[in-house]
């Protein structure tokens, strides 16, 4: 990524001569922006094969490390008579014994078939597995993501302004507590308040049991859409059914803000401090621009770039899965079936989990530097 | 050149940095909020240093402290694995089978300095080696560290450390010392195509020795193994090796900000060795960041290691541990009524666990604001 200017001589010579309206100059830089923009996704999706290879060859070898017969009893199922020849059996079935790369190899081709293997720990196929897990965390992530991003741009823009004042130091406390508490303190706090003492919202889960019933009654026909039950309720024509989703999540939802948000007012205040001591803050105060059009014209959008980069990392980890979060409010998400499989040593899926991961991180960056041509005109994608 | 003389010198040499110092502690006495994260950190080292006062060994531990005791005679209608609430003997109630919270909070403040303070200064020796060969060498070392360095950032820190915790017991001995030996060995061939000059013969034979006691781990980790280590040290290990890289990155850049200035040059122009040049020119100058994020990060790693704990990979159930303390409350609490009834369970060492980290950052924002130049002088 470079900095270029954005006109050049000969285009502005080009649209005034014409004496037409068009402004060529725009269409100029317009297409070769577009241009450029593609080759530049090009270029990072081809980097992110390498990526993607990198990471799996990694995690492969650390599973690598587990001797051959603790391998070979993920495939030995039900009660089995003689341990041993079943696990021998497996070792040659599954060739366990062969060199590191024929495994490897052997692994990627079947994902490239789509076939990631079978998850032992959740006793279903790996993408299935995978695929019905996400929805939970995804109806987490889908209301938490963009009120962490909000208020902690909002929080932090603010706190730089009042500086050292009201605003200023109840933002910073409330960054600080947030930075402190461990997840599952704020998330079992939240449940003893309001799901024990006031009742207001449920204990766990992320479903009423009722609805549960009627989603898996065959004559309801309730269709699964998109898989994620937020949605489908809706598409099904049965609201409350999304209503009591919603009613689910919010404890989940304050856990996951109370958390996150603290990173990004911080981020947020330092950055939009730097900002405004910048020589050109002061220029377009002397100018006599009104104030506001200087702090939000000027000074917010130069100071999110920083914040826009870890927005990027935030939502993928978010997307990940919520580990605390999840167990504590008992959503059976992404994050608790990873937990799960590694402790089961369950290794099709950690390896299935980790394509995913590295796909949503590199995705996220990718998002991020795409981003930034929007938010500052000035960087160019190279 | 008499004694005398030369403390002056080394009064007179030392006058700026004294004066650094002092200008330093004046600022962190101005500001409210480090004196309240200082207050509450010298509270814990109190307690820490109290805690056999406090919290008496009993006599069934024989002398060890790091199991939490057990209230035998809590039976009958209760029953053994119901907590009991606060009372005048157990001021913090007990948990699940009826381990004493107040015990488990006084020593599990020892554990939580032990488990910070390691993972820290550890991962900090790590990353600061890493960090300053890869940015004062430049060139193929820096490629080869930080390609490698930045592998281990990509994987998210929470599932690297579950992952090493649990295949530690049986991948380390044998498969791990492997893993060293080949590594060494891609160094040393790296190392030995470099080796024009005296820097080149001194890396070479760095890795030669990291060679050799990658052999001698091969060899002898079985019994390093079998010197006792507990689960909770291996939250440890695993959390140094997740720890390291961001302390490694973070040196570096500060290394290549400080590497071409003109006092650097100098050192090297007046004919120091490289080895002085560095400890005495370029990490005086570029350390303090490190610092700040040191700080912080302790409060971090207690948070990291809660939350091992809270979902089962931690210390054992009888540990003065206050992550496995909130763990053994969730096989209790199971429902909206428990949580409250049983309220005293996770909240007491929860509470340990959130002032402990407050105390840290707090600490750590106001150092940032004391030694960060840019913002120090306003």
């Amino acid at each position: 990524m470079r900095h270029k200017t954005r006109e050049t001589e000969g285009t502005r010579n080009r649209a005034s001569a014409t004496g037409l309206n068009i402004d060529f100059r725009l269409i100029y830089v317009g297409v070769s922006e577009m241009a450029n923009l593609a080759a530049y996704i090009v270029r990072r999706l081809i980097l992110l094969v390498f990526v993607l290879l990198g990471v799996t060859i990694l995690v492969f070898i650390v599973t690598m490390l587990l001797p051959v017969d603790m391998r070979a009893l993920l495939y030995v199922h039900g009660s089995v008579k003689y341990l041993t020849e079943a696990i021998a059996n497996a070792i040659q079935q599954y060739h366990l014994n062969a060199p590191f790369y024929v495994q490897y190899w052997t692994w990627l081709i079947n994902l490239l078939h789509g076939n990631l293997g079978w998850s032992v720990s959740s006793n279903q196929d790996v993408v299935v597995s995978i695929a019905t897990k996400w929805p939970y965390t995804f109806e987490i992530v889908v209301f938490a993501a963009p009120l962490i991003i909000f208020l902690g741009i909002y929080l932090g823009v603010q706190s730089a302004i009042h500086r050292n004042g009201p605003i200023d130091q109840a933002s910073r406390l409330l960054s600080i507590i947030g930075w402190s508490l461990p997840s599952f303190f704020v998330g079992m706090l939240l449940l003893a308040v309001f799901a024990g003492i006031l009742g207001w919202f449920p204990y766990a889960g992320s479903m009423t049991n009722t609805w549960l019933v009627y989603m898996l009654t065959p004559k309801n026909h309730f269709m699964h859409y998109t898989g994620i039950d937020l949605f489908d309720g809706l598409l099904n024509g049965q609201p409350y059914l999304s209503l009591d989703v919603l009613w689910h999540c919010v404890l989940p939802v304050i856990t996951v803000v109370t958390i996150d948000v603290a990173l990004l007012i911080r981020v947020m205040r330092s950055s939009m401090l730097e900002t405004l001591s910048k020589p050109y803050i002061t220029t377009a105060r002397s100018k006599g621009l009104s104030n506001k059009v200087v702090i939000y014209k000027h000074a917010r959008r130069n100071a999110l770039i920083p914040v826009a980069t870890l927005s990027g990392m935030l939502v993928a980890g978010l997307l990940t899965g919520l580990i605390i979060t999840e167990t504590v409010f008992g959503f059976g998400g992404l994050g608790s079936a990873a937990v799960k499989a590694i402790t089961n040593l369950d290794i099709p899926f950690i390896m299935g989990y980790t394509v995913l991961t590295a796909l949503l991180f590199v995705s996220a960056n990718l998002i991020v530097d795409i981003m930034y041509a929007y938010i500052d005109p000035r960087i160019r994608l190279d | 050149m008499s004694l005398t003389s030369r403390w002056e010198e080394f009064k007179t040499g030392m006058r700026p940095r004294i004066s650094e110092w002092r200008f330093m502690l004046k600022r962190m006495r101005q500001s409210n909020l480090a004196m309240a994260g200082l207050i509450i950190i010298l509270g814990f080292v109190v307690i820490a240093c109290l805690a056999p006062v406090l919290a008496p060994i009993p006599s069934v531990n024989r002398g060890n402290p790091w199991a939490i005791p057990q209230d035998q005679t809590i039976t009958g209608l209760v029953g053994y694995n119901v907590p009991t609430p606060p009372t005048t003997e157990h001021i913090f109630g007990t948990t699940y089978y009826q381990y004493d919270i107040y015990y488990g909070c006084i020593w599990g403040t020892i554990t939580a300095f032990r488990v910070g303070l390691t993972v820290v200064v550890i991962s900090l020796i790590v990353g600061l080696l890493i960090g300053t060969l890869a940015a004062f060498y430049g060139g193929v070392i820096d490629e080869a560290l930080m390609r490698f360095t930045d592998i281990i950032i990509a994987f998210p820190g929470l599932i690297l450390a579950i992952a090493i915790v649990l295949a530690f017991p049986v991948a380390i001995p044998l498969n791990l010392s492997m893993l060293f030996l080949g590594i060494s060995a891609f160094f040393v061939v790296i190392f030995l195509g470099l080796r024009r000059d005296r820097t080149g013969a001194i890396f070479t034979s760095v890795f030669l020795v990291i060679l050799a006691f990658s052999l001698i781990t091969y060899l002898y980790f079985p019994l390093i193994l079998n010197l006792n280590l507990g689960k909770l040290d291996k939250v440890l290990v695993a959390l140094t090796l997740v720890g390291w890289p961001g302390y490694a990155r973070l040196i570096r850049g500060e290394v290549l900000r400080v590497k071409n200035e003109d006092f650097v040059e100098a050192s090297r122009a007046s004919g120091s060795s490289d080895f002085r040049t560095i400890t005495r020119h370029i990490l005086p100058n570029s350390i303090y960041p490190v610092f700040i994020v040191a700080t912080l990060d302790i409060g971090s790693v207690i948070l990291t290691a809660a939350a091992l704990a809270f979902i089962g990979i931690g210390a054992p159930p009888n540990y003065p541990d206050w992550g496995q303390l909130v763990s053994a409350s969730q096989s209790v609490i199971t429902n909206a009524s428990n949580i409250v009834l049983y309220f005293h369970t996770f909240f007491i060492p929860g509470f340990f666990i959130a002032m402990f980290v407050v105390g840290w950052n707090l600490l750590g924002d106001a150092l940032r604001d004391v030694l960060d130049p840019m913002l120090r002088r306003r």
